[in-house]
């Protein structure tokens, strides 16, 4: 079970948080000083850290900064009433590996905080594959059950990302942060459009649907089919 | 940017040439009353003169009367009183004028001759003269003449005096209106310039007012104040929306959340559909609020630090690649031009969110199967971009309002948008100094980003390659 830090001086948000992180099976403790959540951070070996940028005792970006400079690599979700993008771009310079800005969606939050939880697991692999979906991360060929498929070079970025994040919901501002780059609502169905064009590529007629619609929230990529209703 | 004002459409350039030309032309008056006074009085001098010699000779006795005339011409060998006796015949009998002076009447009055006089010391050359001719009772013709070149001489004088003065008074007084001219000029193009940011929307921005406390000051000062309250007006302004905005986000995310667990625990049941709906609408609402609040962060003008140098076309790309699948959806040939390009200093995230802004209303407003081109130039400044379609066009009276927060035109009111995309796009190009341009290609509408800051008034250049043609629309 995976074990996160939450720093977070609101009360009302960290219940939030902490709430929401145990629905998705994981551990969380919360510490509402910024000086104190760094020392408990460097002290125990937490999977994830959850942290405010205004804190009392020291300020988000400062802690961030004294982590990495402690050789503490463990992933930070930084969390903001702060939503000018200079800020997004100091707290990932600060060495945050991610930043959502209040007031969020606690299950944009979560789908976040478990994508940082498995980028930290081993990458180095060439080959990706759920059920019977593969991609080459070397040649960039996609096969399903062991056919070619043809993807445009967008298809192939959005496809990889679903399957190296597969059987976790994926928000739509994550995706178009992640594939496309940019910090911003595009306001329209565009992912949509996208994530329909892939899937018509690889859930072709006979072959179970790997691409699933999570009502409210995303996609994901996943061969279950339990937890999510399939937009046709 | 303003352009350099013509010297002579300055208000003290005008006042100065106004005043030189009063002045001349009092000064003609003046020096020609003065002439004219002079030589009038001059003339009257001249006319008792010759009456009273007129008189003095016409009394001598007739045989005397020769000699007199042949002593009175002697007496003056310049001939500057010219003297002459003339028979019934108009031969010379005596004197210094050789011929009877013609159309001079023998009435006794003093005339102005015609023709003029002959002066013996100058080669015979004729001068003005004024004379009298008078019929003796012998039918002799008895003339008096005087030379008024003198009277000319003063008259060349005074006008000489005149236009030496008028030299004098006009020349230094231009120089010196020039000179007078380059201080105010300076002020006021310090004025423009200060007004260049306030013109594009920064209203913390103030007139410079200096310590004279003169006309422009004050005037300066005025616009500075109805600044500074226009400036709390706009801020209570957005603040209120600001705040709204901001103040409800939480409320309504709290809400989303509640509602998104309930749909989880309700999964399968028919109360699961309401909820989802229940959660779009709040979707659209926190969009608008996020769009609104967007605006504000791009208004406030801290993200100049991002800026770098830009491929424009490289923005484009990403962008065609990015609606192109949308466009296809829909039916819409979705076409790409991009021709060589300087690069410019730009913030590439923001060019691209104003980019797909503006893309992304495009293929909305266009009906299905209609067609939406998006290319790129160099003009004489520097590169712009087109977006054209074949929709149903901006009309030419709400241009302007379509950049406004929340605005709506008519055409855009059953579809589906926070009326917010274009108010991003507009804070975005301010903030880059470029300028936008909404017109029309055939029926349908024409965004133009300029990239490049254009002067106010100032008519965007020519493509300096071929002209953006119009898209043919399609037939459905």
């Amino acid at each position: 079970m995976a074990r996160v830090l939450v720093i977070e001086d609101d009360e009302t948000t960290a219940r939030e948080i902490v709430a929401e992180l145990s629905v998705h099976g994981m551990t969380a403790e919360w510490i509402a000083n910024g000086r104190e959540g760094l020392e408990r951070a460097c002290q125990d070996g937490y999977d994830l850290i959850t942290l405010d940028r205004m804190l009392p005792g020291m300020d988000g970006i400062d802690v961030v900064a004294e982590l990495r400079r402690a050789q503490v690599d463990t992933p930070v979700l930084m969390i903001s009433a702060l939503s000018d993008v200079d800020e997004r771009v100091r707290g990932l310079r600060a060495g945050g590996d991610d930043y959502l800005t209040k007031p969020f969606a606690p299950d944009e939050m979560a789908a976040r905080a478990e994508v940082l939880l498995r980028r930290r697991q081993p990458q180095a692999v060439q080959r990706l594959r759920v059920a019977n979906l593969e991609l080459d991360l070397v040649s960039h060929v996609a096969y399903r059950d062991g056919q070619p498929l043809t993807l445009l070079p967008t298809e192939y970025r959005l496809l990889e990302f679903l399957m190296r994040n597969s059987g976790q919901v994926l928000t739509r501002s994550m995706i178009f942060e992640t594939v496309w780059g940019f910090h911003f609502d595009p306001g329209t169905n565009v992912i949509d459009v996208h994530i329909a064009r892939l899937r018509r590529k690889i859930d072709t007629a006979g072959q179970p649907p790997l691409i699933h619609t999570v009502r409210g929230t995303g996609y994901m990529l996943t061969a279950a089919q339990e937890t999510a209703s399939v937009t046709p | 940017m303003n352009a350099r004002p013509n010297a002579w459409h300055s208000a003290t350039s005008r006042l100065i040439l106004i005043y030189g030309a009063l002045f001349a032309l009092w000064g003609f008056v003046l020096v020609g009353v003065i002439q004219w006074e002079t030589t009038r009085y001059l003339n009257n001098v001249i006319d008792q003169m010759l009456l009273q010699r007129m008189h003095y000779i016409g009394s001598t006795e007739p045989d005397r009367l020769p000699a007199t005339v042949d002593a009175a011409s002697k007496i003056d060998p310049h001939g500057i009183m010219s003297v002459g006796l003339f028979d019934h015949e108009h031969r010379p009998l005596a004197g210094n004028i050789d011929n009877l002076p013609r159309a001079l009447p023998r009435d006794g009055l003093v005339h102005q001759l015609a023709h003029g006089l002959p002066r013996p010391d100058r080669d015979a050359e004729r001068v003005r003269a004024r004379g009298l001719a008078s019929e003796l009772p012998n039918g002799d013709i008895l003339v008096i003449a005087k030379d008024t070149s003198t009277i000319d001489g003063i008259g060349a004088i005074i006008r000489r005096a005149l236009l030496w003065g008028v030299s004098l008074t006009i020349i230094p007084g231009l120089l010196g209106g020039f000179l007078l001219r380059r201080g105010p000029e300076k002020r006021i193009r310090a004025l423009q310039e200060a007004t260049d940011p306030i013109r594009q929307g920064d209203l913390s921005k103030r007139l410079p007012v200096s310590r004279r406390g003169d006309e422009v000051d004050q005037l300066a000062g005025i616009v500075n104040t109805m600044l500074g309250e226009i400036e709390r007006l706009m801020n209570e302004v957005k603040g209120v929306c600001d705040n709204i905005a901001h103040d409800l986000r939480t409320p309504l995310t709290r809400l989303r959340a509640r509602l998104y667990r309930t749909q989880q625990q309700l999964e399968g049941q028919p109360e699961a559909t309401l909820i989802e709906a229940c959660m779009v609408d709040i979707d659209a609402v926190l969009t608008r609020f996020r769009a609104l609040l967007r605006v504000s962060e791009l208004e406030d003008r801290n993200r100049a630090a991002c800026f770098d140098e830009v491929d424009v076309g490289q923005v484009l790309r990403q962008v065609h690649e990015f609606y192109a699948p949308v466009a296809e959806d829909r039916g819409q040939p979705f076409e790409l031009d991009i021709q060589t390009l300087a690069p410019i200093r730009a913030d590439a995230h923001l060019l691209f969110e104003a980019l797909a802004n503006l893309v992304g209303n495009a293929i909305k407003f266009t009906p299905p199967g209609g067609q939406v081109r998006l290319r790129a130039s160099m003009d004489k400044r520097g590169p712009r971009v087109d977006i054209i379609d074949s929709g149903p066009g901006i009309p030419a009276d709400e241009r302007d309002a379509v950049t406004r927060r929340f605005y709506r035109g008519d055409n855009s009111r059953t579809t589906a948008g926070s009326g917010l995309g274009l108010s991003i796009v507009s804070a975005i190009v301010r903030l880059h100094g470029y300028a936008l341009d909404i017109g029309e290609a055939g029926t349908g509408a024409r965004l133009t980003l300029y990239c490049y800051a254009l002067a106010p008034g100032e008519k965007p250049g020519t493509c300096l390659s071929r002209s953006v043609p119009e898209v043919t629309p399609a037939i459905v």
